[in-house]
């Protein structure tokens, strides 16, 4: 068997082309396989991979904020252990009021991931059980994953100053300071912070 | 409890089984397990390394990097002397900071153990704290995966074979989204303002650019330098050499972003709109200027602004001085410099064209006309080379033949010419000349890296296909009986180190003298300024030494009505340092007329 032949892997993707609408898929390289898939798709395409093509270990769960385009995506990483292919199956949500299907009766550890994904992110997994606290304690803000979540207004407003940093310094000032250079109003706006 | 357990008797035997198979055993002494090869760990700083450009601290969310002066460390040209100090009670090892570290200098080590009694010891300086750091590194960025964006977009030229049939721009200049693109690698670190001659307000123009206000970038680069599109074309560009991504990428291209937004206005009107200077009521005081050259220029500019009735005498045609005259068309149209300079005069500038002072007006009159005057002659004359048969008919200096064909003349250079020198002015003469069609050799004494030529423009010449013979050092020009140049002889050289710790001496080969034959020899060796015009009185009123005018901070002469600047005062003689010193000059004459 030659090393980079990757007839099994596209094997694999003709296959779920196949069986479900609305999948893309494709080989990423050797041993690495990617499908896109719609959100409705989702808990039947993990428990039809899982059942019949081998992936019954379920490695990780991430999420993707598309802030640009609207979009939060969700990635499923699996792995089948016979075969040694590991695969990516992704699936685009609504930014706004995200929601998608509970999977965690797939992989029970998949309730661990989406809580926190519930938490970081604000997606609802509907109809998944667990505390709504994850990691963060009495949060009421935005959950903090989201790219418009503004970490350093909140760190400006939650932790103190500690003493002893009196003594930082700008490196445009200094810079400016050492060489005389007046900065006119017009250009201020567009200095770094 | 029965009084004899069988169990407990027998149980400890079961240990039995275990004889006979291999030990399981630990190493001794006994050896940590390594961290993950990537693992994020307290920080380290090579502060050698580290140029203080502050990228670590903007991208840090938890505003836990600040930087701060260290004693050891010195801030010079390309270093701003500041060094990152970390609060390890807000980090949360996100390792952004080393992910953007231009330099590379900031890492993550393994260590992730710190007990100390005392919670101050947790604000630390990467480097300082743990010297031994460097050799426990193991988060580190590297050019293929940092987030710097170190490859420059590349800026479309013509190629070398279409160029040399015209005197047509070879740059053809980014385009918007080439300039956009551009501009957002900038780290706004502003190291370049202080190597720029002129502290223009860089970064903050290059923002502008990058958020799309180009109206803004030009404004910005207005409020200090009048010929920002001179500039983005030719300027010798020093701030690139100490560009933050210039260490392990390319520099940002500072130039070509400047021509970018000054070229968005296509003519003086649209200059003057987009600019929209405050230019204030006439105050009653005069100031005249001689040289229409970048300082000269720049010193009206800014003067009129301020209220002040100012007039620059013009010797030729067309004012920009070396800009005008010295530099090939190829490299700055005229259409481009004349806009600049239509703008000033829209401004109020006046400038007495085909006015040599000295000559069609005394420098007396001009003194004893005006509450203050600035000369910005520049350095026109050139040096003779020094070498038999110079006065032949066919040699003559780059400078002339540039002001020649600058002035819509088409000399005559035959078929084979030979350029002698490695400035700037060799390469254009050589350009030139080969645009005239001629095959060019450029003469050279020492080697091409010691050239003090911009390397874009030897690749340029290169590229258009002109010879460099470097180590080559010229003796005599031959003539015929019509005193006409016949050919060049010239030895080659090797290079000798200096004992005194100088760079390496060129020295003549014994018996390598060569014979080629040349139609005509072009001298490029360097100028210096010409000051017949100034009469005795004047020129002993201020202090000329070795060919310069001395002049003091504030660019005043010795005579503190006479002040002076460009290539005949400072040293580094280019274009940005003489719109450099008009700039200073005018804060200098304002105080002197207006206190």
């Amino acid at each position: 068997m030659t090393e980079n032949s990757l007839d099994k892997e596209q094997q694999i993707v003709n296959h779920l082309v196949g069986t479900f609408q609305n999948l893309t898929g494709k080989v990423k390289r050797n041993r690495r396989i990617e499908v896109s898939i719609e959100k409705k798709q989702i808990t039947s395409v993990l428990n039809y991979v899982k059942d019949h093509l081998g992936f019954i270990h379920f490695s990780h769960m991430s999420c993707v904020d598309w802030l640009e385009d609207g979009y939060f995506e969700l990635v499923y990483i699996l792995w089948s252990p016979e075969q040694k292919i590991q695969l990516l199956v992704k699936a685009l949500v609504d930014r706004e009021n995200a929601s998608v299907e509970n999977a965690d009766m797939i992989w029970r550890q998949l309730n661990t991931y989406q809580r926190e994904i519930r938490e970081m992110f604000g997606v609802n997994f509907i109809g998944m059980k667990g505390d709504k606290e994850f990691i963060l304690e009495d949060w009421d803000n935005m959950p903090p994953m989201r790219r418009d979540f503004n970490t350093v207004d909140y760190i400006q407003e939650v932790y103190f100053e500690r003493p002893g940093r009196e003594d930082a310094q700008n490196v445009r000032e200094t810079i400016s300071k050492r060489t005389g250079e007046e900065i006119p109003e017009v250009a201020t706006k567009y200095s770094r912070d | 409890m029965a009084f004899f357990d069988i169990k407990g008797l027998v149980t400890p035997f079961t240990a039995l089984k275990q004889f006979g198979k291999a030990p399981h055993t630990v190493t001794f002494p006994y050896h940590k397990k390594e961290t993950a090869q990537r693992y994020r760990g307290l920080h380290f700083n090579d502060l050698e390394v580290c140029i203080g450009c502050g990228n670590c601290s903007t991208i840090c969310m938890n505003e836990a990097i600040d930087m701060v002066n260290l004693e050891q460390i010195e801030g010079k040209a390309g270093d701003s002397g500041l060094r990152p100090r970390v609060d390890n009670g807000r980090c949360c090892w996100c390792a952004l900071c080393v992910e953007v570290c231009p330099t590379g200098s900031l890492n993550l080590t393994k260590d992730y153990i710190y007990v100390t009694p005392d919670a101050d010891s947790f604000l630390w300086t990467p480097g300082v704290s743990n010297p031994e750091g460097k050799d426990n590194i193991s988060f580190h960025s590297d050019v293929d995966t940092s987030l710097s964006m170190f490859d420059r977009v590349p800026m479309p030229e013509l190629d070398g074979k279409e160029r040399v049939k015209s005197f047509a721009e070879t740059m053809l200049y980014y385009t918007e989204e080439a300039a956009r693109e551009e501009a957002s690698r900038c780290i706004s670190c502003s190291l370049c303002t202080e190597v720029c001659p002129d502290h223009m307000h860089i970064p903050e123009y290059i923002n502008a650019i990058a958020k799309g206000e180009d109206d803004d970038a030009i404004r910005i680069i207005y409020d200090n330098n009048p010929l920002g599109e001179m500039c983005g074309k030719v300027c010798t560009r020093r701030c690139e050499d100490v560009c933050a991504l210039q260490v392990r990428g390319d520099a940002v291209a500072i130039r070509w972003l400047k021509e970018y937004a000054v070229g968005r206005a296509e003519t003086a009107e649209m200059l003057k709109e987009i600019v929209n200077p405050d230019i204030q009521e006439p105050n009653g005081k005069k100031v005249g200027i001689v040289g229409a050259g970048p300082s000269g220029l720049t010193t009206a500019y800014y003067l009129a602004l301020k209220g002040f009735d100012v007039t620059i005498y013009e010797a030729n045609e067309y004012a920009g001085g070396m800009v005008m005259y010295g530099i090939p068309k190829y490299r700055l149209p005229m259409d481009s410099l004349n806009k600049q300079i239509d703008y000033m005069k829209s401004i109020g500038v006046k400038i007495k064209f085909n006015t040599k002072v000295g000559k069609d007006i005394t420098f007396d009159e001009i003194y004893k006309e005006h509450d203050a005057v600035f000369v910005g002659i520049g350095f026109q004359k050139p040096y003779s080379i020094g070498i038999k048969g110079e006065d032949a008919q066919g040699a003559f200096p780059a400078v002339n033949l540039l002001f020649d064909v600058n002035s819509g003349k088409t000399p005559d250079m035959g078929n084979k010419v030979v350029v002698i020198g490695g400035g700037n002015v060799a390469i254009d003469g050589a350009r030139v000349s080969r645009r005239l069609g001629a095959e060019v050799v450029i003469m050279y004494r020492r080697r091409v890296q010691d050239m003090p030529a911009d390397w874009e423009e030897i690749e340029g010449a290169e590229h258009e296909g002109v010879e460099i013979m470097p180590q080559t050092i010229p003796v005599e020009i031959i003539t015929d009986d019509n005193n006409k140049v016949k050919a060049i002889k010239y030895l080659k050289a090797e290079m000798v180190a200096d004992d005194k710790g100088g760079r390496p001496r060129p020295v003549p080969i014994e018996g390598s003298e060569t014979i080629m034959e040349v139609s005509s020899v072009i001298g490029a060796i360097g100028q210096e300024a010409d000051y017949s015009f100034l009469p005795e009185e004047y020129r002993n009123s201020i202090e000329i030494n070795r060919g310069r005018m001395v002049v003091n901070e504030q660019m005043q002469t010795a005579n503190p009505k006479i002040f002076a600047g460009g290539d005949a005062v400072n040293r580094t003689a280019d274009a940005i340092s003489a719109i450099a010193d008009g700039y200073r000059a005018v804060k200098a004459i304002e105080k002197f007329l207006m206190n």
